[in-house]
């Protein structure tokens, strides 16, 4: 097995549930092909160095995932019958990596990416109580001001 | 007498003694060379986006031929141009 990235750009102006089509497509047909989805790290919108196919604008995707050539034989002739997809280059990170390796790293990687949203959602949290508590204050201090 | 030795070198026409570059991915070894970073392979393109050559930025032969491979990748994906100024 072996450790592949590939980035890709897909219309600025699609729908979202057009573009998370897209990705489930991707996603099934690394399934398929007894592939190791590993990682999904979309940049967004960008602004391209040069126009591709009239467009000034890009949303770049990359995946990272574990398979044979003929995964990437396929993923790359759906990438070039699709509409969507401007762009595409893949590359190699690692050979000779095992299936279980590969598991492990995607399940580190979940995991991850779930600290990283509960971390948010705290930092979230955290603010509004600040709000909250620097209102009251402001509030006794004006009660305070009047009694003066 | 070590200019000496570096004007000699030259066949006496060296007489910009320029000092010694260090590469600078041979001394921090945390800067990555990636072809998903443009900013940071910005400082070695010109401004037409051709690739500076290394006795002007003083990089390394080995790290020279990384970076050229990560800019031709990212002009590849549109993330550094080929020619001309990068349009952000």
């Amino acid at each position: 097995m072996r450790k592949y990235e590939t980035v890709f750009i897909s219309d600025p102006d699609l729908q979202d549930q057009a573009r998370a089509d897209l990705f489930d497509k991707v996603k099934n047909i690394i399934a398929q092909k007894n592939g190791v989805f590993l990682n999904f790290d979309e940049w967004g919108n960008k602004k391209l160095a040069y126009e591709i196919n009239k467009k000034l604008r890009g949303h770049y995707t990359c995946v990272t995932y574990g398979g044979t050539g003929d995964l990437i034989k396929e993923l790359e002739r759906n990438f070039r019958l699709s509409d969507d997809v401007m762009k595409f280059m893949t590359l190699l990170l690692s050979d000779d990596v095992t299936a279980e390796q590969l598991e492990k790293e995607a399940l580190e990687i979940e995991n991850q990416s779930k600290q990283i949203e509960e971390t948010e959602k705290k930092a979230v949290e955290e603010k509004v109580v600040e709000e909250e508590t620097s209102k009251e204050v402001e509030e006794v201090e004006e009660t305070e001001k009047k009694t003066e | 007498m070590y200019n000496n030795r570096r004007n000699q070198k030259g066949g006496g026409k060296n007489k910009f003694y320029q000092r010694r570059k260090i590469c600078r991915f041979c001394v921090d070894n945390d800067l990555e060379i990636n072809y998903k970073t443009p900013k940071a392979l910005r400082q070695f393109i010109t401004e037409r986006g051709k690739i500076i050559p290394r006795r002007i930025t003083g990089t390394c032969a080995k790290h020279q031929r990384q970076l050229t491979v990560a800019i031709k990748q990212s002009r590849q994906l549109a993330l550094l141009p080929f020619v001309g100024r990068p349009m952000y």
